[in-house]
């Protein structure tokens, strides 16, 4: 069982996508900040950190909804995220308002206190054994801007390896992107989804039950793609497999 | 001469469609780009101070790059004290024009050339073949290019996307030989018609890799012996050299030969490394071995307005080892064709742009999935994600206050705005997400939406989740 | 204005509000490492060239490598010698059989260019990387090393250092003539260009041989 940690207050950021395709891995995500002894709150103001239109290039956009994002989360103690991507996109905050620095610099003390689900687990609380228990074999997918951007690599593998009954197979492709991209994985369709199958390839031929990972929009993709292969391994949220008993 | 000029950086999606289409194409580029990374990872292991020398190589660059008019001044100084002739090009076409001009001056019309990007760039092949005297291509890749008409598609391996057996036809083909798909057997031959043509060619043209402020003296490193044989064989040397190639010091050479091969091929080293300093003239009772004129051009087309752009200016720092081409899973998927530039990859989509024009390849900072893999293995940290994002950000916006955006797409920025709208306010955003729930339900709308279309091309759809996490959260608040 | 002067005038349209230039940093060299012992660099040099085919033979006095050189050329059917003009070279050529064609650093080109091995010194070699580095101020290298099929150097062993960084620290190209060429060998030439299948000898040699010798 986790060790009882001084509670810590944790503003939950569900991400859009999350709130609005995969609300099971946001209350995952609550009831694994709770295991760890945090009081979690959810404030319904929030939307969105403003990312798609940011990467898209339109960035006079993207600042609206990210002056937003900052409106809601800027007094919270810690916000955490079942994300890497959006918590990503807060580090670019300050590219953003490169041209108001006083804006940047809120953006800057935001995204200094805003987590990823297992970094913030693992780093800033150090809790590695959460009490979960989950049958199967599992292969890890390396979100790309949590690895590369933020640099959580061992953080998910501390976790996992503390769940029963649960098998870690590291895939060869674990680092190679899934091609989604964002707009990326609809401008350029046939391109995401060769990059896409070149990782698939080997997870269809791995050893193992269910695809994992910390971000829900590399799993849409993910997928996506595996239903339409008709494949028999699952994708699941981190979070998930955490809050499994 | 180039085949396949109809491709052009805007057509990336069709040229990316083309290419993947292409089955040999596409298992070369997975090899190739495999390999590289496999070897690269295994000499890395061999240093240590790596992460210390990539700090190194780009404040060096970094610091060059902001003072770049001093330190090419003194570059062409010292170069020109050492004897070398030094040519200054605004642009493409001045640089054609130069070489052009020094080819007739010299009567040359026998020219060897070794593999360089900015003589691409250039096309200078191209305006000295108007000329009549085109020259041969003598790096084996670059030669079988030519010979094929074709296009490099990998910035160190050009022909990579060609198997044995196409080879072995083109040179049944253009050269009448014995049919053979040995690769020794095809080099070998090469290696007997280079020979006749560099030994007698009246000029060798050459890029240049580094070029030393403090001495004037340029690096060009190889693992052929084709950039020696053109820089040694012919009366007359001609190096092309980008302006951003310019390092300050003689002892920095160290810091990036130990980064460059081994980010690109996985080497410790290249096989050689020619370091001229001026013209190999000799001295009375003792002949040179060189050519006895050595004519430097140096190449702005572009990389001035780069220079000075504070935000791009890292584009520059750029030492064309290949390792970001080679770690991009978007490159490895569709090659270099694709980029419909001389320079593919994740550098190509940075810096097509800016050296082109934004109205020509805008749709190359968006051929990337920002996965930050080039970032990394970057031996000067080029921070190409960010690049990306600002280019993309200039393709939309204009890229200065006022100036037209490149990426006319009206119905596009409509959808941001409406999304932003949206977005921004907590109620708003419930309305339109319940007004996506009433969508979901209507199967029509999927299959007509452009975006939706595209995804379930091959992807099962994503569903909205029947209720929102929010509508089961209404009691929290911060 | 000259296209030089426009090329600067670009280069100097600095925003005004531009930051000041970052620093350069020092020099960055492994000359300032501590060197290994002579038979560590030996052992180094040795290994690493192996990996390219290259072998490293450490031989005691001229005769042996007048010997060795002799032997080699043999093997490699070699009949015809290209030399550079270096001291050690010419003491090694004066040992060898007068069946074997020797040609000068200046003989005329197309007798270089049909010369089947060639025999240089070097002014350095590097133990890390396994590199020759030779300057043509000192030795006229860069036919011999270059045309025939075959090369072997002949290296005195107190010019063995133990990384790139020690030679560049030797090189100093500044007080050099002006005209000075320095060429750097490491391996036989080389290209994987073809399906990236390892071919050696696409233009520059096919085969290197190294002995070094005590002095
Ligand atoms: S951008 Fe970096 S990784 Fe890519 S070719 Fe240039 S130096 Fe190499």
């Amino acid at each position: 069982m986790p060790a009882p940690r001084p509670s810590r207050d944790v503003a939950l950021f569900a991400t859009c996508l999350g709130d609005q395709l995969f609300p099971g891995v946001v209350e995952a995500t609550v009831t694994v900040l709770e295991r760890a002894g945090c009081a979690v709150r959810f404030d319904p103001r929030q939307t969105c950190c403003g990312q798609p239109a940011f990467n898209s290039g339109y960035w006079r956009e993207a600042r609206q909804v990210a002056r937003h994002f900052l409106d809601v989360f800027e007094r919270a103690d810690a916000v955490v995220a079942p994300s890497g991507s959006c918590v990503a996109m807060l580090h670019r905050f300050p590219q953003l308002f490169a041209d108001e620095p006083d804006v940047a610099a809120r953006a800057a003390a935001l995204a200094h206190k805003t987590f990823e689900l297992s970094s913030f687990l693992v780093r800033e609380l150090g809790v590695t054994d959460l009490g979960a228990r989950f049958d199967a074999r599992v292969g890890w997918h390396d979100a790309c801007h949590g690895l590369r951007e933020l640099g959580v690599r061992d953080e998910p593998r501390t976790l996992l390896a503390a769940v029963q009954g649960l098998e870690l197979v590291e895939l060869r492709t674990r680092e190679s992107c899934c091609g989604f991209g964002g707009t990326f994985s609809v401008k350029l369709p046939e391109v995401s989804t060769a990059m896409l199958d070149h990782k698939l390839d080997e997870v269809m031929e791995a050893p193992i039950d269910v695809l994992a990972a910390i971000d829900g929009s590399c799993l849409m993709q993910l997928h996506g793609r595996l239903e339409r292969r008709g494949a028999r391994v699952r994708t699941m949220h981190l979070a998930e497999v955490l809050a499994s008993r | 001469m180039s085949g396949h000029s109809h491709r052009t950086p805007d057509g990336f999606a069709a040229q990316a469609r083309e290419a993947l289409g292409d089955r040999t194409l596409t298992q070369a580029m997975r090899r190739v780009t495999d390999l590289f990374a496999e070897r690269r990872a295994a000499a890395l292991e061999t240093v240590p101070d790596w992460q210390e020398l990539r700090q190194q190589a780009r404040a060096i660059k970094l610091h060059t790059l902001a003072r770049l008019d001093h330190y090419l001044a003194q570059f062409a100084g010292a170069a020109a004290k050492n004897g070398a002739i030094v040519h200054w090009a605004e642009d493409a076409a001045a640089a054609c024009r130069i070489v052009g001009e020094l080819a007739q001056v010299h009567r040359a019309t026998r020219l060897v050339k070794s593999k360089s990007m900015a003589t691409e760039e250039i096309h200078l092949n191209a305006a000295l073949a108007a000329a009549g005297t085109e020259p041969v291509e003598t790096d084996l890749g670059e030669w079988i290019i030519q010979l094929a008409g074709e296009m490099p598609s990998h910035i160190i391996v050009p022909a990579i996307h060609k198997t044995r057996q196409q080879i072995s036809e083109l040179f049944v083909d253009k050269l009448g030989v014995a049919p053979s798909d040995e690769p020794t057997v095809l080099a070998a031959e090469a290696r007997e018609r280079l020979r006749q043509h560099f030994a007698e060619a009246d000029m060798g043209i050459s890029g240049v890799n580094f070029g030393v402020a403090e001495t004037g003296t340029i690096l060009v490193l190889e693992n052929e012996g084709n950039a020696r044989m053109t820089t040694t064989l012919p009366k007359v040397h001609v190096a092309v050299m980008g302006i951003e190639k310019v390092i300050p010091r003689f002892a920095d050479l160290e810091v990036f030969l130990r980064l460059l091969p081994r980010s690109g091929t996985g080497q410790h080293l290249t096989s050689y490394q020619s370091l001229l300093t001026g013209p190999d003239v000799g001295v009375p009772g003792r002949a040179g071995q060189g050519p006895r004129e050595l004519h430097l051009v140096l190449l702005d087309n572009g990389r001035a307005n780069i220079a000075v752009d504070e935000t791009m200016r890292e584009t520059l720092a750029c030492i064309r080892c290949g390792a970001c081409l080679n770690a991009c899973p978007v490159y490895q998927s569709v090659g270099g064709h694709a980029y419909g530039a001389v320079y593919p990859g994740p550098i190509g989509a940075i810096l097509t742009p800016q050296l082109q024009g934004m109205h020509q390849a805008a749709a190359l900072p968006f051929a990337s999935s920002l996965c930050g893999a080039c970032k990394d293995v970057c031996p000067v940290q080029i921070d190409i994600p960010s690049l990306l994002l600002e280019l993309r950000k200039r393709a939309v916006e204009g890229e200065a206050p006022g100036a037209a955006p490149a990426k006319r797409a009206a119905f596009e920025a409509l959808t941001w705005k409406l999304w932003a709208w949206f977005v921004r306010s907590p109620g708003r955003y419930r309305f339109a997400a319940a007004m996506a729930r009433l969508g979901d339900k209507l199967p029509l709308v999927k299959r007509l939406l452009p975006p939706m279309r595209a995804w379930a091309s091959s992807r099962a759809l994503p569903r909205l989740a029947k209720r929102p996490f929010r509508a089961g959260h209404k009691d929290g608040g911060s | 204005m000259s296209a030089r002067e426009t090329i600067l005038a670009r280069l100097r349209q600095r925003a005004p509000d531009a930051p000041p230039p970052p620093p350069l940093p020092p020099v960055r060299s492994t000359a300032l490492l501590e060197q290994p012992p002579f038979a560590s660099r030996l052992a180094a040099f040795t290994a690493i060239l192996a990996k390219l085919g290259t072998t490293v033979e450490h031989v005691a006095d001229v005769a042996t490598a007048a010997r060795r050189t002799t032997e080699l050329l043999a093997e490699h059917g070699a009949r015809s010698l290209a030399s550079s003009d270096h001291a050690l070279v010419a003491a090694v050529t004066a040992q060898l059989p007068t069946d074997i064609e020797r040609l000068a650093h200046d003989a005329p080109r197309d007798d270089l260019l049909r010369a089947e091995a060639g025999l240089s010194s070097a002014q350095w070699a590097v133990a890390e990387t396994g590199t020759l580095v030779l300057v043509s101020a000192d030795e006229r290298h860069r036919l011999c090393t270059l045309l025939p099929d075959l090369h072997i150097a002949v290296v005195p062993a107190s010019r063995l250092v133990a990384t790139l960084g020690c030679a560049f620290a030797r090189l100093q190209p500044d007080a050099a003539p002006a005209g000075q060429t320095i060429t750097f060998v490491t391996g036989p030439s080389r290209t994987a260009d073809i399906e990236l299948t390892l071919v050696v000898g696409v233009h520059g040699p096919k085969a290197l041989r190294v002995l070094v010798i005590d002095d």
